[in-house]
């Protein structure tokens, strides 16, 4: 496997230890076990040859503690926290995902923790992200993380009675009848959709949160009248045309000062990873689509990416490329929906037809290749789901050659506009320090002056012989991520010219028709392609026992798959470290001590999409 | 109609008409009057000054704005002016999958906004839950609140929306005032559910490719083109 993997993925981790097959001689590795020993339980490397070390439950924020300070070591990114459910009453699985800028070096660290006891310390203290992504594990897996400050469910409603829906003894389709589901979701008050210190804050106290609470035990001013001297409470969304979809914020208002901010999301929530475990692998790619909508190809590509290090083979050339073009072409119509819409939000209207138009013309190529405009399910294992018709070539150059034009409309509307800049400079400000705290990757990060693109850091497809600037804001503000975004379709489309120029012909498949269809005429004319054509059909490809977490450049930062397989035809667990949901994280930090206007100015800067939020 | 064609103004400048001892023009013509039927000119105004309220949730809500964007254009049919609160609306479009958690939040928009008012389902996952039958998808909006036009596709094309659109003015044709029974809200019926229990449990079955994930999620098999009818009998049969 390991020997398969080093000739079939290009995109090895960088850094010393990692390129030979042993992870023990991994730098980390060697550390860990001097300083730890015995907490070590197992060393291993997963498909794409990251060490994964298996540690003791109880000594994990010891570790990563370590991990994470000692200057050798210097793990300041967590990119994410993930969990496994092998079924059949084994241990649950926890991944700590990290990387380290400095060293430009991947690790995991993993827990395991048997059903009876499921619990760990929290990393809050080290890593701000950990808040959201340790709520998410508890919230789908019922895992507990002591000493986390605001431990509560976060994509299901908060007083979700059915269970933790990504464990394996849950049912798809929950415990409760379809009706029972229904009655109980329009039951929910208003109790339910606050939490207590909202209610509190709202004056409401005296009606609904305190029905059990002793009289004497709350605090002085809520007994008299309940709006004195309180602070206002304002409920922004779910339906809100300015959030970006169904985000909901619960915003506490001094005058028009925000003292404090809530988000509140899951109302999108589409159980993604419980269903592609449901799933085919080769049938997960349409689910992929529907995530990230704004972008939908960058998602295929990861997924298909993923499998592929599972299965450890080599797409052809021109597939390479071809992925590379749509790749970037989906960059572009994500960096486009962003412009328009944040154009929009803050009152121009004008650049959101205009974007929409270049948007169509990408429509236009997706549907020409796909047939369909916004979900085109583009990527097979082993390949795409054909070669590009003829003449796309011709229609996607037109179309880089023409953006320019638009993107410098655009630019004379925007960028020295002076409303565009009282808006947004100087507002939702994060520093390098917190911006990779909070894990923020992508633009958001890039705004923030620290240059980590995974294009860059680690590339795949071949990125690293593309020439291409990655470009760095200075004061992590809104018009900084403004700028970066939007130099960044620039940079696409000069990736796209160079793709278009070296397009080598040959295949798009690869040639094992173990993993990808023979073409028609082959599988009715030889009993060899019938047979495998056959196979797959009916059994579904099977890929190696394995795991890994991939991770490419999506428009809003990195995305990251984890993937684990037991040899069978279906994924055991199908993790999205979905970047926007991270990103989000970091916006009750950006606009506390704003104004009211600066939420929508913050909230739309850092680009999100509700659909791999929630996922 | 007090309207006449830039023309005739030009003419009537050139020359003056007549002035009657009542201080009106003298046109020659008794009186400028014309008869309609009430409903026929109330089913007018309405249908083509629909204000829609957009529940853009996920894909669909993005191919709704490419509906709304310069290409497509849906100000062509008096529907340019989006209305985000659902208090001045009265065409609600739910665009994209609702999760149970989101149930309750569509449902009271649903109950906020005046008659009368319409519903389109955009997509698969508002139509029937598309292809998430889940845990967490609420198993086709209906079972919330009652539709009046599905549009399929996942997403529907902005022409597909447009053609829900127009069966939407469609019906509004054929509306009367004499028969505004059906439009009444009672007041219990405020943030139910719109289907009663064995209903929600007969369309949310699973059907065609989601068959296949019974035998997973440890449900009855059933057949991929039951019937309506036949699914009832299996019902009972299980109750």
């Amino acid at each position: 496997m390991t020997q398969a993997t080093a000739k079939a993925s290009p995109r090895l981790i960088i850094g010393e230890g990692t390129s030979g097959a042993d992870p023990e001689s991994h730098a980390s590795v060697t550390a860990l076990r001097a300083s730890f020993g015995e907490a070590l339980k197992e060393v291993a490397s997963d498909a794409i040859g990251v060490p994964v070390v298996t540690v003791d439950p109880s000594l994990v924020f010891q570790i990563l503690h370590f991990l994470k300070m000692e200057a050798s070591q210097a793990y300041d990114l967590l990119a994410d926290i993930m969990a496994v459910d092998l079924g059949a009453g084994r241990p649950l699985r926890v991944w700590y995902q990290l990387w380290s800028m400095k060293n430009g070096r991947q690790l995991r660290v993993v827990a395991k923790l048997p059903l009876e006891r499921l619990e760990l310390p929290t990393v809050t203290p080290l890593w701000d992200t950990a808040n959201w992504l340790e709520r998410e594990v508890y919230d789908l897996f019922g895992i507990t993380f002591r000493g986390h400050p605001d431990l509560r469910r976060i994509l299901m409603p908060e007083n979700y009675e059915e269970g933790f829906p990504l464990r394996k003894d849950f049912p798809l389709r929950g415990r409760f009848s379809r009706s029972e589901q229904t009655r109980r979701a329009l039951a929910r008050g208003l109790v339910d959709t606050y939490a207590e210190e909202e209610l509190r804050m709202a004056g409401i106290v005296s009606e609904v949160a305190v029905r059990d609470a002793p009289p004497d035990s709350l605090p002085g001013e809520v007994r008299g009248d309940p709006l004195e001297g309180q602070p206002l409470l304002l409920n922004l969304g779910p339906q809100h045309p300015a959030t970006h979809g169904v985000l909901r914020l619960v915003l506490q208002l001094d005058g028009e000062r925000i003292l404090s901010c809530v988000p509140h999301i899951g109302y999108l929530h589409t159980g993604f990873e419980k269903t592609c475990e449901y799933r085919e692998w080769n049938q997960v790619v349409p689910y992929t689509d529907r995530m990230d909508y704004l972008a939908p190809m960058l998602y295929n590509i990861a997924y298909a990416l993923a499998v592929e290090s599972l299965l450890g083979i080599e797409i052809t050339p021109r597939c390479r490329v071809v992925r590379v073009i749509l790749s970037e072409l989906n960059r572009i119509l994500g960096h486009l929906l962003w412009l328009g819409t944040t154009a929009m939000d803050l009152g121009a209207l004008t650049v959101f037809l205009y974007t929409f138009q270049e948007r169509e013309r990408i429509y236009n190529l997706h549907e020409a290749y796909t047939g369909a405009r916004l979900t085109p399910s583009t990527t097979r294992v082993g390949g795409m789901l054909a070669d590009l018709p003829p003449g796309w070539i011709d229609g996607a150059r037109n179309f880089v050659e023409t953006l320019p034009k638009t993107l410098a409309e655009v630019d004379r509307l925007l960028t020295r506009n002076a409303i565009w800049i009282s808006r947004q400079q100087d507002v939702g400000i994060i520093g390098p320090d917190d911006a990779i705290s909070f894990g923020l990757t992508g633009p958001n990060l890039r705004a923030s002056g620290v240059a980590y693109d995974v294009r860059k850091a680690r590339p795949y497809l071949g990125y690293e012989e593309y020439e291409f600037d990655v470009p760095v804001g200075e004061h992590g503000d809104c018009y900084d991520r403004f700028l970066v975004r939007f130099e960044e379709i620039r940079q696409s489309v000069r990736i796209i010219e160079q793709a278009l120029d070296r397009l080598p012909g040959g295949p798009i498949n690869i040639d094992d028709h173990s993993v990808v269809l023979p073409p028609k005429s082959e599988a009715m004319g030889s009993i060899d392609s019938m047979i495998a054509h056959f196979k797959l059909v009916m059994e579904g490809l099977r890929v190696p026992a394995g795991e890994v977490w991939y991770s490419i450049e999506a428009s809003k930062g990195e995305l990251g798959i984890g993937l684990v397989s037991d040899g069978g035809t279906k994924p055991v667990r199908c993790r999205f470290r979905a970047p926007s949901f991270i990103n989000l994280g970091v916006l009750p930090f950006l606009i506390e001590g704003e104004l009211v206007a600066d939420v929508l100015a913050a909230n739309a800067s850092i680009d999100i999409v509700l659909g791999e939020i929630d996922r | 109609m007090g309207l006449s064609a830039p023309g005739e103004t030009a003419r009537s400048e050139r020359h003056p008409l007549p002035v009657l001892e009542s201080g009106r023009l003298d046109t020659g013509i008794p009186q400028n009057w014309l008869t309609t039927r009430l409903d026929y000119v109330i089913n007018w105004a309405r249908r083509n000054s629909l204000w829609p309220m957009p529940f853009g949730t996920a894909c669909c809500g993005i191919e709704m704005m490419a509906a709304f964007g310069s290409k497509y254009d849906l100000s062509r049919f008096g529907m340019e002016r989006m209305s985000f609160s659902p208090r001045q609306a009265d065409l609600m479009i739910v665009a994209g999958r609702v999760s149970y958690k989101l149930a309750p939040v569509l449902r009271k928009i649903w109950d906020q906004m005046p008659q009368p008012k319409w519903c389109v389902s955009m997509g698969a996952c508002a139509s029937s839950g598309g292809m998430f039958d889940n845990y967490t998808i609420v198993q086709g909006i209906d079972t919330i609140l009652p539709v009046d036009v599905y549009v399929p596709g996942c997403p529907p094309r902005p022409e597909g929306l447009a053609y829900g659109l127009m069966m939407i003015q469609e019906k509004i044709k054929g509306e009367t005032l004499s028969s505004m029974a059906f439009r009444a809200e009672p007041e219990e019926a405020v943030g139910r559910p719109n289907l009663p229990p064995e209903s929600i449990e007969l369309v949310a079955q699973p059907f065609g490719n989601s068959t296949a994930q019974n035998r997973a999620s440890g449900l009855a098999a059933t057949s991929a083109i039951a019937r309506p009818v036949d699914r009832r009998e299996r019902l009972l049969e299980h109750s």
